[in-house]
């Protein structure tokens, strides 16, 4: 664990706005473990909340369109495939779904999670049905991950104070699937000013909630840590935390949740911090699910311009460098960050062990560095490359910029490979 | 095309690491200037002049890139090896001594960071090897007549003269290697370090705890004599020594530990200059077993820690079998055949390994 400077006070206190959708919209098809399949035609007319795209299996999830329009096709950007969508601006979208919240059943949340692609707003989308799905396992805790460690981004926070009573309503109606004997806010603790706000406002509505302030370190808001931090318990990656009686989920999650049960709408918005030194107008946007890269920067008042600045989707920490801006804003995507180009001072490793002291799952990055190069895959086993959560803290504290995440990607497809 | 993560600490990066070593050795080169005035000076600008000379021609010869040659590592080895010298050793033995450092301690395993061993240790044993009559010599120690700022009682208003003498001594003292005249300035050097975080606690508290431990538990541990500077700096400044130390916690006091334990046993076998040096430089080799051995229990793994122990006590019993080796080595006068399998094996694993691997980091 390491601490970083935050970087979010600049975007925190800005109230959310509402970006208007754009002309055209790139719904991404990508998800947790797979592709949707379009089940729309191309070039038909689509209504708004419309669902356009759906996978099955264990994993399953979904897409709507968040505007009404014209379908254009699939498009392959950057090896993700995207659905275009044109925009008509007549917002004819399909009637709301009413639910009568106080005697709905567990299966008619459960399905109308998978129903209204209700996915995962942290980062990994994973299947929201899929997690809360738990069957008849205990629970004993419900945490609710408002620990948003990467820099800059700030969606979480403005979510959990401007919408406290939404969310603690999502929370309440998701209790009736899993009732878990304690539901446990987790929130860093640069952020406690939300401590008095959340009690009081969960006091009036009669839920029982206990705040957990977690220190200011990265990554407080990987799952692992998170369980840990407010559970004491230690689970390996990979495990299944209903299994150990805990369900995670994230304040964005809850929001689209909320929106789906009381305002009948699936999950075609959602909240993405605009910031960075490169960036104007910044703050915490209501973005539609499919808004072009190239949209927001022109939004904003920029030009996309690959040679004088970076620009990431999601945090500085985990995100990805956009590629081509007419990328789509996924579900997953928490901020777009307008930086300038990093540099890199490349020299060898010089075996300080930083690295090693602020892994959070307590392995030996450099390891990977040296083991992918010579693809020995016994030692990248050996030194549980699997076991890496992808959290960039290693890269990060780096002082001779080794190229450890690189690595680590190449360690994990080389493993991938085998079956070892 | 540029991977996460997208930030960086500022000022963080490998040339800060070494200006943190350089900055904590500056004390030390002041308490030398103190003491010897320009024979130290001029031995210290010729080592860090060779070494950086060194550092550049050979990168560039054999590692083809030269940038990283100006990262300030080489002044560090420069310091460093001549702290453990004499201020009267003869000139070209220094520059001998800095060249061979950089270019068998450091381009000959593939550049900064990838040495095995302590450069400046390596550079001060082929002095030892090469220039035998010169090194053990009474006289190269005979720096009296060479002192600029003799020794004084610095605190004349105790009244205890053994306490102020012995106070006096810890603030500046003249005698011993060039880097030994103040141990306070010494210890200043490794809180900076600690403070900046570029040496972690583990290894000097390990070190120091067990070195000092042994002398109390054994009978009349203070009839052997050591150079406490000497112990210290080699503490603070060489087994800390980042690409030579083990990367992780427990593997750091470990080796810390071991040093100490197996420079004991040195000066108990009556090494008499070289306890310091051969077992740090010993520990370097098994400093990656160490790191291999003491990997951190990886988040939510059970670990087997009957293994783990098999592990340790293999290794404990080989590094224990190593230093009763050099001991017997040195008490029939043959390490200096050690240094000469060392460059055979680095100049061959240079020109049939380490070359193929120039261009990785790791
Ligand atoms: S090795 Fe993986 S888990 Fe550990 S710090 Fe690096 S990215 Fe994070
Ligand atoms: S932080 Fe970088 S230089 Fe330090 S040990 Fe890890 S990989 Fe090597």
């Amino acid at each position: 664990m390491i601490h970083i400077p935050s970087l979010k006070s600049t975007t925190k206190k800005i109230p959310i706005q509402k970006l208007a959708a754009p002309n055209m919209l790139y719904l991404p098809l990508t998800t947790y473990k797979g592709t949707l399949s379009t089940i729309v035609e191309k070039d038909s007319y689509v209504k708004k909340h419309q669902k356009v795209a759906a996978s099955e299996g264990v994993f399953a999830s979904s897409i709507h369109a968040p505007a009404s329009g014209y379908i254009r096709g699939e498009v392959n950007i950057d090896n993700q495939s995207y659905l275009m969508l044109e925009n008509d601006f007549k917002e004819v979208a399909i009637p709301a779904k009413q639910f009568t919240i106080n005697n709905i059943t567990e299966d008619e949340i459960l399905s109308t999670l998978l129903d209204f692609g209700i996915e995962g707003s942290g980062g990994a989308k994973f299947p929201t049905h899929t997690k809360y799905n738990t069957g008849s396992k205990p629970i004993d805790t419900f945490i609710i991950n408002a620990a948003e460690c990467e820099p800059y981004l700030s969606a979480d926070y403005t979510l959990l104070k401007n919408y406290t009573k939404q969310l603690l309503e999502a929370i309440q109606l998701m209790q009736k699937v899993i009732k878990a004997s304690a539901i446990v806010f987790g929130i860093e603790k640069q952020h406690k000013e939300l401590k008095p706000l959340i009690l009081q406002t969960a006091k009036n509505q009669d839920i029982p909630v206990k705040i957990k302030l977690l220190p200011n370190e990265y990554p407080q808001g990987g799952e692992l840590q998170l369980i840990k931090s407010v559970t004491g318990k230690e689970i390996p990656k990979g495990s299944i935390p209903a299994n150990y009686g805990i369900v995670v989920s994230n304040v964005g999650t809850l929001w689209a949740i909320y929106n789906a049960f009381y305002k009948g709408t699936p999950y075609t918005n959602r909240i993405v911090t605009i910031s960075g030194e490169k960036a104007e107008n910044i703050g915490n946007y209501e973005v539609a699910i499919g808004t072009p890269v190239s949209y927001i920067l022109e939004t904003i008042g920029l030009t996309w311009n690959a040679t004088s600045q970076t620009v990431i989707l999601g945090g500085p920490m985990m995100g990805k460098a956009v590629q081509q801006p007419e990328i789509g804003i996924n579900k997953g995507s928490g901020g777009i960050l307008i930086i300038p180009n990093p540099t890199n001072k490349r020299y060898n490793c010089i075996q300080c062990g930083y690295c090693v002291d602020v892994c959070p799952q307590h392995l030996m990055p450099m390891e990977f560095a040296r083991y992918s190069t010579t693809e020995d895959i016994l030692q990248l086993k050996n030194f549980h490359v699997n076991d890496c959560i992808e959290c960039g803290a290693c890269a990060y504290i780096c002082p001779s910029d080794v190229p450890l995440m690189n690595s680590i990607f190449k360690g994990k497809e080389l493993l991938k490979a085998t079956s070892l | 095309m540029s991977l996460n993560p997208y930030i960086k600490p500022k000022k963080g990066n490998t040339s800060f690491v070494m200006l943190d070593v350089i900055i904590a050795l500056l004390p030390l080169v002041i308490a030398g200037y103190f003491a010897y005035g320009m024979q130290a000076m001029w031995l210290l600008l010729i080592a860090s002049g060779c070494a950086l000379a060194t550092d550049v021609i050979f990168s560039a010869l054999l590692l083809k890139q030269y940038r990283s040659a100006l990262d300030g590592s080489a002044i560090v080895t420069a310091l460093l090896l001549c702290f453990t010298l004499s201020p009267i050793t003869p000139w070209y033995m220094v520059a001998f001594g800095a060249v061979a450092a950089i270019l068998f301690g450091k381009i000959t395993w593939g550049g900064l960071g990838k040495n095995r061993f302590n450069p400046a240790l390596i550079g001060r044993e082929f002095m030892a090897v090469f220039f035998p009559v010169v090194m053990t010599s009474a006289g190269i120690w005979a720096t009296k007549d060479y002192i600029q700022t003799p020794a004084t009682n610095l605190f004349p208003g105790l009244s205890n003269e053994y306490l102020s003498s012995y106070l006096s001594g810890l603030v500046y003292k003249t005698n011993g290697a060039m880097g030994e005249y103040s141990i306070a300035l010494i210890a200043l050097g490794g809180f900076y370090l600690l403070l900046r975080k570029r040496i972690s606690w583990h290894i000097p508290l390990a070190l120091l705890a067990v070195f000092f431990g042994s002398f109390w538990f054994i009978e009349n541990g203070q009839n052997y004599s050591y150079s406490i500077a000497g112990v210290l700096l080699g503490t603070l400044f060489m087994a800390t020594d980042m690409p030579s130390s083990p990367t992780n916690n427990y593997g750091k006091l470990y080796y810390g530990s071991m040093i100490g334990l197996v420079a004991f046993i040195f000066i108990i076998g009556k090494v008499s200059y070289e306890y310091m040096s051969y077992a740090i430089l010993l520990l370097n080799g098994f400093s990656y077993k160490i790191s291999e051995v003491f990997r951190p229990k990886v988040w939510g793994e059970k670990l087997d820690y009957k293994k783990r122990v098999e592990h340790i006590f293999y290794l404990t019993l080989s590094i224990l079998g190593c230093t009763l080796a050099i001991l017997s080595l040195h008490y029939y006068d043959m390490v200096s055949y050690l240094i000469y399998i060392y460059i055979a094996y680095i100049v061959l694993k240079f020109n049939f390994s380490f070359i193929k691997n120039i261009t990785n980091p790791i």
